[in-house]
């Protein structure tokens, strides 16, 4: 069967693809920021804690992580539902279509996040009282936060490959899980070892923040910036392993035959080479930076891989516009607003003088 | 059509998504009628500078925010998720129409997310002027949220301008918006003070509950009003032709709204509960009870919304199996298959029709229907069904039950899909044709005659030609057992004379057919449907198989009314066309005058089980059977809403005509509803997947293959047709459709049939027929165009059956009954219906015809007395000839 008639006619979007792909890489760094911070940190605690025999040094190492993760994972989700909305908006068509094929084990995401979301909960509540349970809700947690990233990984290839499409007339019960794909396991491998890096950062950055002694406040940010410069250093074998395993002709693009995908490779590559290099030498603030700047530059190739995907098949040119320009100002005008109010919570929930007053 | 289907046969795409958006929902309107509560209780806790409504605050956002940001959070998502998988095609429409609603919705979803986490965590940091702004902040981000997302949901419902305009605003400020959000949020306000009790009644301290319970009952039942008034509001924004759709024609609705207003009853208990003094433990357990009535009245209202929409999944424009309502002609024209980008299949052939079949379920059946599933399983759905009837099924789908969508595509595509769910699911043969059988012709002596001799003419006929009676009796009655005859006695002479006085006519049935109630269990039943102990073996009207004729003065003829005779002979074999034998006596000498035979027709072949599904009552020949009977009592019950089957299963059938009237047997039926006929046909008429005569012989027993093959008079040897004289069977249907305009359901049934007649002239049937003249004009030979559509006589006098000629003589007496007129041709012996003109005119042509006055004149005759144009040779010999 020819899969290219199988690829469904797209909808007209209601503003310039530009505008939405904007939107999507935007706030999707901020989104991977937080999973990749709660999943590392998550799998760095448990490593820990697993390690670390004194209940009362496990408490004072880990629990100023485990109490952020809830409100981390909170945000987390929330900045996840703009990079998938505005990504329908231009590829849904594709999306709909892997999501359909895969659709048992896209559907299982959603309880299981929310299992994984109160299992966060209870690691952190129950940290002292009940260690155990408290270190099975986390590994849980774990488990279904890896299962969930395995799966868009899936399913992010899955749209990316009409090729293998035709397998829904085998597997008609959303039961396609095409994880067999030779780049799929160092794609899920990027995402994974990324998630210890910047849970390593998470680390770093809590204690960066906490009234502790300099000495144990060093220490500790001493002990992140390790686990990230580690994870980098993995990572990068990864990367390579990941760009090895794809299509001749994409590595040949990335290789300097598409200057912007060279561009951004090569800037995430040096940057992140760069803060690998930072964190071994503790430095904590160029390293934050130089990680958002890889980060940026990993997802714009990110980007660049998929449309190298499609331009057999589809391009956001393609798309036809039918413009809603005056609802367009309004969300841009109650985002703003929005913002704006948010940052006014912000500020009187973390007045200091008004802190101090209250009390 | 654009994406691949979910093939999720047993639990259902729409399963999953009513399931997780119900649950969702619910606490989305926690969230934000909590919102409400978490501000105004704390603004109360500080006004009054109360400590105990302060702990109770801090202790119940610790709850409220574990389950609406958590639960509700991610179940949000989880709708966005599943509506996807279900219906790809319907969430892409959504999200590209409607992305920057969706983006302001996240935009307020953040703010939501972040105010409830600062007034958590920062709870008492915060000054309480700031965590009071926080608090209302919140509820506002949850309000706003509600105010973005109503607009899509009622969009959904009532898209109002936006079908022609395909403007944002016009879609999203519907005629249902305001409505809608009014109500929402009184019920988010009520939600509010229920869940508000959770934290109440786990709490350890008693003044706290003392308290607290009783602020959390005005916070349920002060919205109870509002929520009457918006429901009542809402109602009103919606169309009335969706409001008749799903509160009248869809019974599965019924339960809903009454589980909707006993849940609301129950709710208002709540609040009368927690006023009451009770044990603590006892206001746990009911806390629990009451959230999950608070539940089922949240799902409840939904799933009404929900099923408002259908057919569609965005109303009148794109249906709930994806197709286009704009793409439906062109569908029809070109097929499904060809524009279905995920079907194996793409051209209906002989080979891949199951294939075929499953391809076209999955696009128009399983977004709704299971196969062996938790819901709507279509196996039980059709499991009464034939072939024959699931194309039937498929054919006038979502005609009159219009909250189902229509069947889209070609006729091809309908047989495979049918043949898939009744082959390839049910297992079931595919019978296409009717049944084939072969009659055995029986003897019939004709009775003697001698013109230079006898001075009687005895000329006797049924009233009806062709007529049935249904012999499933412990579960309905189309007609009873109830044969008429009619007879006129004629004294020979120069001037023939119909003789009316001083004689007595008599009639018994031929033998093998005195007892039919050994063959039939009407006389058990007959109290139950007309209220008459009768004996066995005698008629509604008092006669038996044997008897004697009573003068009818209006009709000048002998008339022996509701003969109870039956089809079948002591022997086993099926006969339907018994023979009486009518004897005229003198009635002081009891001298025999004359002496005759007519047949009385009689069937039991009623075509029910071409698509109601069961085999024949008796012997395999005939008669409907109870698996017929009972399936359709249910259909009956499924549709309307009655309890037939039930009522029938436990030894009380009722009889249809107590509700529909019908002129054929006197019944004055109910106000409001169809009378028999009409309801029959006109519901039927829209389902009937074939066309010309062959639609009647579905079920009337005129089928030239079939057991009876009742339309046996000169007609259908000429070549005519049943639609000839009737019409086709939408314009049979729309003419006793017409004459009830006045119900609803005549108007629903009408209004998808078409005509090749522009407008279909009301008729009440049995009383108002095609009239012979229109195509006999002046009794001359008919015109090739003519048509009996439409000439419906006026009088009830002015039927065939009943009118006189010239002289005094019935039609029917010279030329026998209605489908049965001479020269006829029947199936069980030549001559059996045509008795009476081989016995006194050794010919089978109407009394009288080919110059054979003499039959009752005793000298030529050469005047057209009776009717014009009597006097000449018969046209149609031929037809005899051929016979």
């Amino acid at each position: 069967m020819d899969y290219t008639s199988l690829i469904p006619v797209a909808d007209s979007i209601p503003a310039p693809a530009w505008l939405f792909v904007i939107l999507e890489q935007l706030i999707f760094l901020l989104h991977i920021v937080l999973i990749n911070a709660v999943l590392g940190g998550a799998l760095i605690m448990l490593f820990g804690r697993n390690m670390e025999k004194d209940s009362g040094t496990a408490y004072n190492r880990y629990m100023p992580v485990a109490a952020q993760l809830p409100v981390m994972v909170a945000l987390a989700i929330n900045l996840g539902v703009p990079p998938l909305l505005f990504m329908q908006v231009v590829f849904g068509h594709l999306f709909y279509t892997s999501s359909v094929l895969m659709a048992v084990y896209w559907i299982m995401i959603i309880p299981l996040l929310i299992l994984a979301y109160y299992a966060i909960y209870i690691h952190k509540l129950k940290f002292l009282r009940s260690p155990l349970l408290s270190k099975l809700s986390l590994g849980t947690a774990i488990l279904f936060i890896l299962y969930i990233g395995y799966i868009q990984v899936a399913n992010n290839a899955l749209m990316e490959q009409p090729e293998s499409w035709t397998a829904y007339f085998a597997q008609r019960g959303g039961t396609f899980l095409n994880s067999s794909h030779q780049t799929f396991l160092p794609r899920y491998l990027h995402f994974i070892v990324s998630s210890v890096a910047i849970g390593g950062l998470l680390f770093a950055l809590v204690f960066h923040f906490r009234k502790e002694t300099v000495e144990k406040r060093e220490e500790s940010i001493r002990r992140g910036l390790r686990i990230f410069a580690l994870a980098t250093s993995v990572q990068v074998v990864v990367g390579c392993w990941y760009l090895l395993s794809l299509p001749r002709e994409f590595i040949l693009q990335f290789m300097g035959r598409n200057a912007l995908a060279t561009f951004f490779l090569l800037a995430g590559a040096v940057c992140g080479t760069g803060a690998m290099v930072t964190a071994w030498s503790g430095q904590f603030k160029t390293t934050i930076l130089l990680t958002l700047a890889t980060l940026a530059a990993m997802i714009i190739t990110r980007y660049q891989l998929r449309i190298m995907y499609l331009n057999d098949h589809f391009s956001v040119s393609e798309l036809t516009l039918n413009p809603q320009y005056g609802v367009m100002a309004l969300f841009l005008i109650i985002l703003v607003a929005g913002l704006v109010v948010i940052g006014y919570m912000l500020k009187v929930g973390f007045n200091k003088t008004e802190r101090s007053a209250a009390q | 059509m654009n994406y691949p289907i979910w093939e999720l046969a047993q639990l259902n795409s729409g399963t999953l998504v009513a399931f997780i958006a119900t649950i969702h929902a619910y606490v989305a309107h926690l969230a934000v009628g909590g919102g409400l509560f978490l501000w105004l209780t704390d603004l109360k806790a500080v006004r009054d500078n109360d400590p105990v409504i302060k702990a109770y605050v801090k202790r119940h956002t610790w709850f409220f925010l574990l389950l609406t940001m958590v639960f509700g959070g991610v179940s949000g998502v989880g709708i966005w998720f599943i509506i996807a998988l279900a219906n790809p095609a319907a969430t892409s429409s959504l999200i590209h129409h409607f992305v920057f609603g969706w983006a302001i919705e996240w935009v307020f979803f953040i703010g939501e997310i972040v105010a409830l986490l600062i007034y958590h965590y920062r709870h008492d940091q915060m000054r309480e002027k700031d965590r009071l702004r926080v608090a209302f902040l919140y509820f506002l981000f949850a309000w706003l949220s509600m105010v973005v997302i109503n607009g899509i949901l009622a969009f959904m419902l009532t898209p109002g301008k936006w079908l022609e305009t395909g403007q944002f605003w016009d879609g999203f400020l519907n005629p249902s918006y305001f409505s809608s959000l009014f109500f929402r949020s009184a019920a988010a306000v009520m939600i509010a003070g229920l869940f508000g009790y959770v934290t109440v009644v786990f709490s350890k301290e008693e003044e706290l509950r003392g308290k607290m319970v009783k602020y959390c009952t005005k916070w349920l039942l002060y919205p109870v009003p509002f929520i009457m008034a918006g429901a009542f509001w809402y109602i009103h924004s919606v169309p009335e032709s969706v409001l008749q759709t799903t509160f009248h024609l869809n019974a599965q609705t019924q339960f809903v709204v009454t589980a909707f207003v006993v849940t609301s009853v129950l709710i208002f208990v709540a609040g009368l509960f927690y006023s009451l003094r009770t044990t603590p433990l006892l206001q746990k357990i009911m806390v629990f009870v009451f959230l999950l009535i608070g539940l089922g009245w949240y799902s409840s209202f939904e799933y009404l919304r929900e099923y408002a929409r259908k057919p569609y999944i965005i109303h009148g424009h794109m249906y709930s199996t994806s197709i286009l309502a704009a793409d439906v002609e062109m569908l029809n024209r070109e097929g499904v298959l060809k524009h279905a980008r995920w079907s194996s299949v793409h051209q209906v052939t002989e080979e891949n029709r199951l294939a075929a079949g499953r391809e076209l379920f999955n696009l128009q059946c399983l977004a709704c229907h299971t196969i062996g599933g938790v819901k709507n399983d279509i196996i039980e759905k059709t499991r009464d069904l034939t072939y024959m009837g699931m194309i039937s099924q498929l054919y006038g789908q979502g005609k009159v039950l219009d909250y189902m969508p229509r069947f889209t595509g070609t006729r091809q595509e309908m047989e495979a899909l049918a043949a898939y769910i009744i082959s390839g699911l049910q297992g079931k043969e595919l019978v296409t044709t009717l049944a084939q059988f072969d009659p055995t012709p029986v003897d019939n002596e004709i009775p003697p005659f001698d013109s230079a001799t006898d001075d009687y003419v005895l000329l006797a006929w049924n009233d009806l030609g062709m007529h049935c009676i249904s012999d499933c009796d412990p579960w309905f009655i189309l007609l009873p057992p109830a044969n008429t005859l009619e007879a006129q006695l004629i004294k020979r002479g120069a001037l023939p004379e119909v003789i009316t006085d001083g004689i007595v006519l008599k009639f018994r049935v031929e033998k093998g057919f005195e007892n039919p109630s050994a063959h039939v269990e009407f006389w058990d039943f007959a109290e139950s449907y007309f209220g008459v102990r009768l004996d066995k073996n005698r008629g509604l009207g008092g006669k038996g198989l044997e008897g004697e004729f009573d003068w009818h003065e209006e009709r000048n003829s002998f008339v022996a009314e509701m003969i109870p005779v039956v089809p079948y002979h002591d022997d086993g074999s099926f006969q339907p066309y018994p023979l009486f034998i009518i004897d005229a006596v003198e009635k002081e000498t009891g001298r025999l005058l004359a002496s005759t035979k007519a047949v009385a027709p009689v069937s039991t072949e009623m075509g029910c089980r071409n698509c109601h599904g069961g085999g024949w009552r008796v012997n395999g020949v005939s008669g409907v059977a109870d698996e017929t009977a009972v399936n359709i009592l249910k259909v009956h019950d499924r549709i309307n809403g009655t309890a037939l089957y039930g009522s029938a299963s436990q030894g009380s059938p009722v009889l249809c005509q107590s509700c529909h009237a019908d002129p054929a047997i006197g019944a004055p039926g109910t106000e409001g509803h169809n009378n028999f006929s009409t309801a029959l046909h006109g519901w039927h008429a829209n389902y009937m997947h074939v066309e010309g005569g062959r639609a009647c012989v579905m079920c009337h027993p005129a089928a030239a293959e079939g057991n009876t093959r009742c339309n046996r008079g000169i007609h259908p040897q000429m070549g005519l047709t049943c639609t000839n004289c009737h019409g086709t069977m939408e314009e049979h249907a729309t003419g006793l459709l017409n004459a009830q305009m006045e119900n609803p359901s005549s108007r629903r049934l009408v209004k998808n049939l078409t005509t090749t007649v522009s407008e279909v002239k009301p008729r009440t049937p049995w009383i108002q027929e095609p009239q012979c003249l229109a195509c006999h004009r002046q009794f001359k030979q008919p015109a090739r165009s003519s048509s009996g559509v439409n000439s419906w006589n006026e009088a009830f006098s002015q039927l065939y059956r009943i009118r006189t000629d010239n002289a005094g003589l019935r039609c029917s007496a010279c030329h026998n009954s209605p489908h049965s007129e001479y020269p006829a041709y029947n199936a069980f012996g030549k001559h059996r219906d045509n008795t009476q003109p081989m016995q006194y005119a050794r010919s089978p042509l109407p009394i009288g015809a080919e110059f054979s006055c003499t039959v009752c004149h005793k000298k030529e005759m050469n005047h057209s007395v009776h009717h014009p144009n009597m006097v000449r040779p018969f046209r149609n010999k031929q037809a005899v000839r051929e016979q």
